[in-house]
């Protein structure tokens, strides 16, 4: 059975105002194939399951289609409806136990769609107690009440509860949420046993390991919107879209190596209300808010890409007019983004160095991808630091081509250097030196703006730098703004050197061993902080450190480096864990050997 | 049968049997404690003035110096004192008047129940509709008229203006009836006081179903049920209601504790040869054993209800045998 949605839109009416849950939303459930429905909670996931099933709550409002075959499942009326309900659509609904009856037996719930369509009661509970058993059940747990079942016993008991009618289309609303492993694995298996029954399966989770292995496509919603249509194998490995990779960074895998970094900023609801224009007339718009203070600030622009407030590559034009689905380059994904998906922040093609004699950096290929945390890593005099003082526009290349942002960065800086070079924030090995010990902590930080001239007003500037100053946790008192370098520790003065890379917003960052200098407590304080940084404000990080154990932590991709070469790049999980190359191999080694288990100090006393 | 069920169904007998015993206790001892003796309460407040001879026979004739246990082995005999006021022995007018009001009270309340959880049930089911909220307004009025107030305007209406029915009594005396026509005549004489009952016990009912059962079809179970593709009948009482049940059989419980006072009300008003016309007349004529047999039967029986009713509760929710 083939469902078609076509733009579903389902508005929930409040007292004042309404939530947009889904905004125009197409998909396609085909026999014989797993689609997945992913997003964060609010998304509208669940609203569009309960859509098809037709249970959605009376204060919502549907538009759109949904084709049951030929049927338009929204023409139906409820009782029209009913008949179709678990027979041709059943859906397993979220949170386990609480969609069981507590006073009837589980065979009796299971067996009770049988015999309301006519099944003799005795036959049907014969057929329930054999569909349970199927499914790990044993008789005498098909017979308890629903408080009497653990967790998993109780999603085993809905999936064959779902499947007693044998139904052409199953909806699945997180169906292994709160499972521990084992069960997991097994409803994994009931729902590929489906597929191969040639069912139609909507698979509605935010478990994105479950839905890269199981689903043949997967739709990413966010705020009621599809943000992109991927094949399912993509969705960890090669997602289009910012939004679908900020997820896949989000979730714990079982070998993502680097600490798990969040999304910027909140989703929040989509409210359309109602506001008296100075016509008089009302006039309804809707726009992204939070849901508790929807009224005050903070309303995102009602037009544009709904993920720019918190995508790491918006540009000015993300924020007008609304955003289409594309089909990428490579004609397997659908992407509603502007920049046709992930954007390059840094692109480099054959770029080469040499000082005299020395070779620095042969030619050389480097990308890397908006929003991303890229780990170069070698040992010294690798070019580690010159393919990052090239990549900061501090140094050029003798050949080869650089492109920021898309674009020439040898012919932008020709043109307008300063405007450049407000896009790149730089952070140095040595925060002692990276600072004039003749500027106070104020001018440290404010010399950036002082220099591209971007506030021109003095008491803006100062907001613009105390504002820095307390991103990186550090005082805004008018003493500390008056003291020296020399007046404050080393990890102090990085947090300065931080403000001062941070301080005009720049979109790439380019960090060389910031934290080296630095004794360890102090290093993994910085560290953090960095990294939050990195995810509120969205700047593409190129982290330069000899130590592969740092870099494990914080990449999202790692190069490794060595005679001035770039001799592997991957995702970080795969650098580790499975390393091409023999010298990183012995890098991961040697960094390993350092810390050899000591033989336990016995304590005699 | 396993050791777990024996513990479901043996804690609560044992402490309603305990509860029983202290009830008897009391009724035993407490007009002990009171000054003087029954002689004294029952001429100390008439003019009657009895010589020192005609107090020491009625003392020998009403007191009961037995102890407890004597005692409690009467109230097991259905021995439970002689009547002054009646010149008859208690429980032979306690279980002469206790069919009256087992019919009035038994019927008011199941009545009453039935009436109030079906439309409590469609009353949520319908939540939001004009008709729901006028009912809903409607219930709570009535649930704030005493039986007193309803029964006096029943009275006064239907039966002495009116006359459709009659205004006292439980049947025509004296009457040569067929057993239909006795039946028919029974049926006539209850309807003011039954319908005074139901008036006043109805509308509780109805909130509390109609409460319940709103809180229930949030629950994702009913949303499962609809999913089921069950027809909507179905899953309102299968589903829904079946939940809702539980408070309401509370409510039955705790009710029936107030049957003899309900009873006093509506069956002085109607003049019904009920327990509570019975008690009434014994307080008003201070007899004191009377009184006693009537209080005591009555809270055993209120006893015996509840108790069943804990079984019922495992009944309807499996839940419970689990709580305790």
């Amino acid at each position: 059975m083939r469902i078609t949605i076509k733009k579903l839109t389902v508005q929930y009416t409040e007292d004042d105002h309404s939530l947009l849950a889904l905004d125009r939303v197409n998909l396609t459930l085909a026999p014989g194939r797993i689609t997945a429905l992913v997003g964060e909670s609010g998304s509208g996931k669940t609203t569009l399951g309960k859509a098809i099933m037709g249970l959605l709550p009376d204060n919502a409002k549907v538009k759109g289609e949904i084709f049951l075959d030929q049927d338009n499942l929204l023409a139906f009326d409820e009782a029209r409806m009913t008949p179709i309900r678990w027979a041709k659509a059943a859906m397993v609904f979220q949170n386990g136990a609480a969609n069981l009856n507590p006073v009837h037996r589980l065979k009796h719930q299971v067996a009770e769609p049988l015999i309301q369509r006519g099944t003799p009661k005795k036959q049907a509970l014969e057929l329930a107690e054999t569909r349970l058993k199927a499914m790990g059940l044993a008789r005498e747990l098909a017979d308890r009440y629903p408080h009497e079942l653990s967790g998993g016993q109780v999603q085993r008991g809905l999936l064959a509860m779902g499947l007693i009618l044998d139904p052409p289309l199953l909806i699945l609303d997180e169906p292994t949420a709160a499972l521990d492993a084992v069960t997991k694995s097994f409803v994994a298996d009931v729902i590929q046993q489906c597929r191969a029954q040639n069912k139609s399966i909507l698979l509605i989770t935010h478990d994105l390991d479950l839905a890269g292995a199981l689903a043949d496509d997967i739709a990413v919603l966010y705020l009621g919107q599809v943000m992109e249509h991927l094949p399912g194998r993509d969705l960890l490995e090669h997602p289009a879209h910012p939004y679908t990779l900020a997820l896949a960074r989000a979730f714990p895998t079982m070998d993502a190596v680097r600490d798990l970094g969040g999304i910027r900023g909140d989703a929040f609801y989509r409210m359309v209300h109602a506001h008296a224009a100075d016509n008089g007339h009302t006039h309804v718009h809707t726009h992204v808010a939070a849901p508790d203070a929807f009224h005050q600030g903070g309303h995102a622009p009602p037009e544009g890409c709904l993920f720019q407030p918190r995508c790491t590559q918006a540009i000015p034009a993300c924020s007008l007019g609304s955003v289409a689905m594309e089909i990428t380059p490579e004609g397997d994904h659908r992407v509603r983004c502007l920049r046709g998906g992930i954007a390059q922040a840094l692109h480099f093609e054959q770029v080469t160095k040499s000082y005299g004699k020395i070779t620095a950096l042969y030619p050389t290929d480097l990308t890397l991808m908006a929003g991303e945390v890229f780990c170069l890593v070698g040992e010294t005099g690798s070019g580690k630091t010159t393919l990052a003082m090239i990549a900061a526009g501090a140094v050029s290349p003798d050949q080869g081509t650089r492109f920021f942002q898309g674009r020439d960065m040898d012919l932008w800086m020709k043109k307008d250097a300063a405007a450049l070079a407000s896009r790149i924030g730089i952070i140095y090995q040595n925060p002692a030196e990276s600072v004039s010990h003749r500027l106070t902590v104020f001018e440290i930080v404010a010399e950036p703006l002082r220099i591209h001239n971007t506030v021109r007003d003095e008491s803006a500037l100062a907001d613009r730098v105390k504002a820095a100053l307390s991103d990186v946790h550090l005082s805004c008192a008018p003493e500390f703004l008056k003291r020296y370098p020399h007046e404050l520790n080393m990890g102090a003065i990085q947090r300065v050197c931080l403000a001062r890379a941070l301080v005009h917003e720049p979109d790439l960052l380019v960090a060389d061993e910031p934290t080296s200098a630095l004794d360890p407590s102090v290093q993994a304080k910085v560290l953090k902080m960095l990294l939050t940084l990195q995810i509120e404000k969205g700047v593409t990080l190129l982290f330069v450190t000899h130590n592969i154990g740092l870099a494990r932590k914080v990449a999202d991709r790692i190069g490794v480096m060595s005679g001035g070469r770039i001799i592997e790049t991957g995702p970080a999980a795969r650098i580790i864990n499975h390393p091409a190359h023999e010298y990183t191999r012995t890098l991961i080694r040697s960094a390993q050997g350092l810390i050899r288990p000591r033989a336990p100090v016995s304590s005699s006393v | 049968m396993h050791a777990s069920d024996r513990h479901t169904w043996l804690t609560p007998v044992l402490a309603y049997l305990a509860a029983a015993l202290i009830l008897a206790f009391l009724s035993h001892s407490l007009p002990r404690m009171l000054p003087g003796d029954f002689v004294t309460a029952m001429y100390g407040a008439s003019d009657v003035t009895l010589t020192p001879q005609q107090a020491a026979d009625l003392r020998a004739l009403y007191q009961d110096d037995s102890g407890f246990m004597a005692f409690l082995g009467r109230v097991f005999c259905l021995d439970w004192g002689y009547s002054y006021a009646f010149l008859a022995p208690v429980s032979a007018l306690f279980f002469d008047a206790l069919p009256w009001t087992l019919v009035l009270m038994g019927t008011a309340h199941v009545l009453s129940s039935i009436l109030g959880f079906v439309l409590g049930v469609e009353a949520a089911w319908r939540r939001g509709t004009r008709t729901e909220k006028a009912g809903v307004g409607l219930m709570t009025v009535l649930e704030g008229i005493p039986e007193l107030c309803s029964g006096v305007l029943l009275l006064l209406v239907f039966a002495l203006n009116l006359g459709w029915f009659p205004a006292a009594g439980a049947q025509t005396a004296y009457a040569d009836y067929t057993f239909l026509q006795q039946a028919a005549d029974r049926l006539h004489h209850l309807a003011l006081p039954l319908t005074t009952l139901v008036l006043a016990y109805f509308p509780g009912n109805f909130l509390l179903a109609r409460a319940g059962m709103v809180m229930v079809m949030k629950s994702p179970f009913v949303l499962t049920a609809r999913a089921k593709g069950l027809p909507p009948i179905r899953v309102r009482y299968a589903h829904a209601a079946r939940n809702a049940l539980l408070p309401l059989v509370t409510r039955f419980g705790l009710r029936f504790a107030f049957m003899i006072t309900g009873a006093l009300v509506v069956e002085t008003l109607f003049s019904y040869p009920g327990l509570g016309t019975l008690l009434f007349n014994a307080i008003a004529m201070r007899d004191l054993p009377l009184i006693q047999g009537i209080v005591l039967a009555a809270s055993i029986m209120v006893l015996g209800i509840n108790l069943a009713l804990e079984f019922v509760y495992i009944l309807l929710d499996p839940r419970v045998a689990h709580a305790s």
